[in-house]
């Protein structure tokens, strides 16, 4: 069941793609960017909070087509601690992400997702493949190079190995972007939440929040 | 009563017309008198045109013409003094007055030298009517003097003090000079009435004389193209933020940071008492800096930049435009001809 409905989420999210990718040649900009930042991952199961964080790192490229269609894809990692001393619950944290939206209006983009997550320790290996659909609004901010961003997303498919489906999954994002002429600085804030239904008595309830500084360099 | 209109410009109309013919006709007859030498007749014949009882019309040069035959006549007659007088009327009336040497003996041309030495006029031939291109031609006019003198040839307009002197100096007898058709600044004449002015003073008697020609001069050249109005307000892009932007600024930069805090509050699930919150508090300290900033920014700065360059843009299109504009008529204006045409009097 779930594999059916990553299978149907990947080919929804390659036709966005090969819809962009039959635009016509016109103008393109390319932009890299690369990521620091800190993560705070939450889970409740079996009733225990487990709380760990730490430093993430990452790199990110945006392709943008005739200033209506954008591909993002983008890798991160880091490893998230539960406290100053070494832990089992302290796990390793990978992730891709490949993104595509269209802008229905200046300050408006429908965007879907598609993540691929892994969460490791000495001990076992999760992984997490899920699918996102939701919008991104930009709001200029005084100076004409300065906006603030806002994202929402649903999040209708998320495969956990060992886990069933969430009952609810949404994520939400908000930051500031610089953008100059070639380069760029953002700070984004980023939400997860992920309720699993009910097992054995237990619910399993899981959180993912990001703060990530980024500077890109564009090309035109 | 129309008919009475009508019966008597027909009884008049052909008067008048033949009267003007018996005039010519005479004429012709007193110059065939003279050349047979039938120099009595000759001299009934032209004292009748020149009488003020003749019943003829006699117009100014058949007047001139019965003067110019009788002062011959008379130098046949050995009234060589009457002679000079009447060719000195002649030459009053008409400084161009000649005697053609084929039709007229040694003594009555040596007569007319001493009439013209006696009687100082000064003459301008009329302008005839004429286009010129002022690149490659010149307009003819011929000034003439009875005798030598000091002369002074000027055009101006009509209401001008000065203009173009185009000769100034010792003349005698009949002098061709030529127009460029410029003014004094140097400018095509531009179109309007303008005098020719002709003034000196006799060599021989210290006399003094001056004559004026009247013409109109109008300038032909293809139709100018009309340069762009001036863009209106409706036309150009507003350049300046309302007044009420930098308060909006720093509201939009508060409500994002409200947005952030709100997120680990609202979706956040209560039992993982997280959400982020210290990572949102991040987020959000930065958009309310950049609130205050956007805020700080657009209290000194309320120019739309974008708006400023796009006005720009246009501005600059509509003075390429205007410069193309202004390039062909000059274009246009460079291939100027001049009609030259006689005018009455001092013009309007």
């Amino acid at each position: 069941m779930n594999a059916r409905r990553i299978g149907r989420a990947m080919l929804g999210a390659l036709a966005m793609l090969g819809g962009t990718a039959t635009v016509a040649p016109g103008q393109r900009s390319v932009q890299g960017s690369v990521q620091i930042g800190r993560a705070d991952h939450r889970i409740v199961a079996s009733d225990a909070l487990v709380a760990a964080s730490g430093t993430l790192f990452g790199a990110a490229v945006d392709l943008t087509i005739d200033q209506r269609f954008d591909v993002h894809g983008e890798v991160s990692g880091g490893h998230l601690a539960t406290g100053p001393a070494a832990s089992l619950d302290d796990h390793d944290i990978a992730e891709a992400q490949l993104r595509a939206g269209m802008r229905l209006r200046p300050w408006l983009t429908v965007q879907t997702a598609l993540d691929m997550r892994s969460y490791a320790n000495s001990l076992a290996r999760q992984h997490w493949t899920t699918w996102r659909v939701g919008a991104e609004a930009r709001v200029p901010l005084g100076f004409e190079t300065v906006g603030a961003v806002v994202r929402g997303y649903w999040i209708p498919v998320a495969s956990v190995s060992g886990l069933p489906q969430p009952d609810l999954a949404l994520a939400a994002a908000v930051g500031v972007e610089w953008r100059g002429q070639r380069l760029g600085v953002s700070a984004l804030y980023s939400f997860e939440r992920y309720d699993f239904p009910p097992q054995s008595g237990t619910r399993r309830l899981e959180e993912l929040a990001t703060f990530r500084v980024g500077a890109s360099l564009h090309r035109p | 009563m129309r008919r009475l209109v009508v019966a008597a410009l027909l009884v008049v109309i052909p008067g008048v017309a033949a009267a003007q013919g018996n005039t010519a006709e005479q004429l012709d007859q007193a110059a065939r008198y003279h050349a047979d030498l039938d120099v009595e007749r000759e001299l009934v014949l032209l004292r009748r045109i020149i009488s003020p009882n003749s019943p003829f019309v006699v117009t100014h040069e058949q007047r001139v013409l019965a003067y110019k035959y009788l002062g011959a006549a008379l130098v046949v007659s050995g009234r060589r003094d009457s002679a000079i007088v009447y060719f000195s009327a002649a030459l009053e009336r008409d400084p161009f007055v000649d005697l053609e040497p084929q039709k007229f003996t040694p003594a009555e041309l040596a007569a007319f030298a001493d009439a013209r030495r006696l009687t100082f006029g000064l003459g301008i031939r009329a302008v005839p009517f004429d286009t010129l291109d002022p690149r490659t031609e010149r307009l003819g006019i011929t000034v003439l003097a009875t005798h030598a003198a000091d002369i002074h040839v000027e055009l101006r307009t009509t209401n001008a003090p000065a203009g173009v002197v185009l000769y100034q100096g010792i003349t005698d007898g009949p002098r061709e000079l030529q127009w460029d058709g410029l003014i004094a600044d140097g400018h095509l004449a531009p179109t309007g009435r303008y005098e020719l002015f002709l003034s000196g003073v006799s060599r021989l008697s210290h006399r003094a004389d001056s004559v004026r020609l009247y013409f109109s001069v109008q300038q032909e050249h293809a139709p100018l193209e009309d340069t762009l109005p001036a863009l209106r307000p409706d036309e150009v892009l507003p350049e300046q933020h309302s007044a009420g932007i930098a308060r909006a600024e720093l509201l939009k930069g508060l409500g994002i940071a409200a947005g952030a805090l709100l997120i680990p509050r609202t979706l956040a699930n209560g039992d993982l008492h997280g959400g982020g919150r210290a990572l949102a508090t991040g987020i959000a300290v930065t958009a309310s800096g950049a609130g205050i900033a956007g805020f700080v920014f657009r209290q000194r700065h309320r120019e739309i930049s974008a708006n400023v360059a796009a006005n720009a843009r246009r501005r600059a299109e509509h003075a390429a435009a205007n410069a193309a504009i202004r390039d062909r008529n000059q274009q246009r204006l460079a291939q100027t001809r001049l009609i030259v045409a006689p005018a009455a009097g001092v013009g309007p």
